[in-house]
């Protein structure tokens, strides 16, 4: 066995680009779960109702569902079901973000429900408009509470990104594929994307743990 | 201001309503009626033997990364605990790597680039098999240390001051109330493996169960029909055993107190 480096100096801009294609993929799901989640979590939050039963079962689904069969299920069951063109990227896109939406709702939701109650009815008291209350009240440390959940998610989806190699989509897992079928060096090109995705990764994954220790230690909870 | 004081009173019930509506009345108005009406299920039944024999590898993949995970999660939870610090880095390392890069990489690099180290060529059930159980005990790990750290240290220091020899020490005093309380967290993991062997599946082609529905698919023309079948079959099992999941973590909990 021998590791050809040559090989990975001469495809590394490549290598990059699908790096980059699935960094921006991410940046763009992330997005969309963010705005579907927030309304998930809203419907969530009712007691009970029409709202909240279709915000469970939404929940549900997307949880239930392996991402991979759901990105397939985009991929070739949206377009003829609704008889529309649905490019690899936009399949991948809506696949992620309703698989998004779903965790990142139940992580909101946890953000909401830990803000301590009295100082939202203690801003009620006040006469502060809902919104307002809102906006400073619950908000803020909702956002600082679920940060380490978000940023743990935020892994998961780049992880998942690698399965939109199979739906044809040239990011980082596809691009050494088609690189290694073409040059015969797997073992190269799996090395480096594994040492790539390890680099985008475990950052993140060690910041979310920290943070998440550092949360414990001040608020007990 | 309908209920006053949570966040559901921002939203505004019957403008949530309409809305829902609207979407709903969209999404009807653009779907391919013409083939909704040819929908044709009796495919799933006449391949139901293929999609049997996938049910049946997903189901082995399945229980093998349970087993895997807990018998090699529990020895290198044990190593995690070693006071040799290099055994300590060494499975710190490998706990680290295998929950940080995506299993699917893993899986091409065990099938594709692990057979050039060792020589040996596996197929891709093989390597299937070897990916998901590499990474289901890196996973079980991280469970396992939590519930071994979780055990009460007067406990472990009272085996310590009886003298109790290593062996004892772990299998009376430590792991019994280390497993029961990671049991949940256990399960909940090895729904995430039934979820990720289809991953397994599609990208080893190991003709796994979604594997085999889409070999349906392909074989004839209809998508739709074996892709949301096997879709629904996911979710009835994976939602139902979250649900029995939740259950007996809540009844231990009960238990405790």
């Amino acid at each position: 066995m021998s590791f050809d480096y040559n090989m990975i100096l001469r495809y590394y801009p490549e290598l990059l680009g699908g790096a980059w294609v699935a960094v921006w993929i991410t940046a763009l799901s992330l997005a969309c779960a963010s705005m579907i989640g927030a309304v998930v979590c809203i419907g969530k939050l009712q007691k009970h109702g029409a709202a909240n039963r279709l915000a469970t079962a939404y929940i549900d689904l997307f949880r239930s569902i392996p991402e991979i069969v759901l990105i397939i299920w985009v991929f070739y069951c949206l377009p003829l079901l609704f008889d529309i063109g649905i490019g690899r990227y936009s399949s991948a896109i809506i696949a992620l973000s309703a698989y998004g939406g779903a965790y990142m709702a139940e992580i909101f939701r946890a953000g909401v429900q830990a803000v301590p109650r009295g100082q939202v009815e203690a801003a009620n008291a006040l006469g502060i408009p809902v919104f307002h209350i809102a906006r400073r009240v619950v908000v803020p440390p909702a956002i600082r509470r679920m940060m380490p959940a978000l940023v743990n998610f935020l892994t998961e989806l780049l992880k998942a990104t690698s399965l939109l190699a199979l739906i044809g989509v040239s990011e980082l897992t596809y691009v050494a594929s088609t690189l290694g079928s073409k040059t015969f060096a797997y073992m190269e090109f799996y090395t480096a994307i594994a040492v790539l995705y390890f680099m985008i990764i475990f950052p993140l994954s060690v910041y979310a743990r920290r943070a998440e220790r550092r949360r414990l230690r001040r608020t007990g909870n | 201001m309908t209920r006053a004081g949570t966040m559901a009173g921002l939203a505004n019930r019957w403008g949530f309503h309409a809305v829902l509506l609207a979407l709903g009345a969209l999404m009807l108005a653009n779907l391919n009626w013409p083939l909704v009406q040819s929908f044709e299920f009796v495919f799933i039944w006449e391949y139901r033997i293929a999609l049997l024999k996938g049910f049946g590898i997903t189901l082995l993949l399945t229980v093998e990364a349970g087993v895997v995970g807990v018998v090699f999660g529990t020895l290198f939870a044990i190593g995690s605990q070693s006071a040799y610090s290099p055994l300590r880095w060494l499975v710190g390392a490998y706990v680290e790597v295998f929950r940080n890069t995506p299993l699917l990489v893993q899986l091409l690099w065990i099938h594709f680039a692990l057979p050039l180290v060792t020589g040996i060529n596996t197929t891709a059930l093989v390597s299937g098999i070897i990916g998901i159980g590499l990474q289901a005990a890196a996973y079980y790990t991280e469970i396992m240390r939590a519930g071994i750290q979780a055990v009460p240290r007067g406990q472990v220091e009272a085996a310590h001051a009886l003298g109790l020899p290593a062996w004892t020490r772990w299998t009376r005093v430590v792991l019994p109330p280390a497993i029961r309380t990671v049991i949940p967290a256990l399960l909940n993991q090895n729904i995430s493996f039934f979820k990720a062997t289809a991953i397994v599946g599609l990208g080893l082609l190991v003709g796994d169960f979604f594997t085999a529905a889409l070999r349906v698919s392909n074989d004839t023309f209809h998508f739709l029909e074996p892709l949301t079948f096997a879709a629904a079959v996911y979710l009835v099992l994976g939602w139902q055993a979250g649900r029995w999941t939740l259950r007996l973590e809540r009844r231990l909990s009960r238990g405790e107190r």
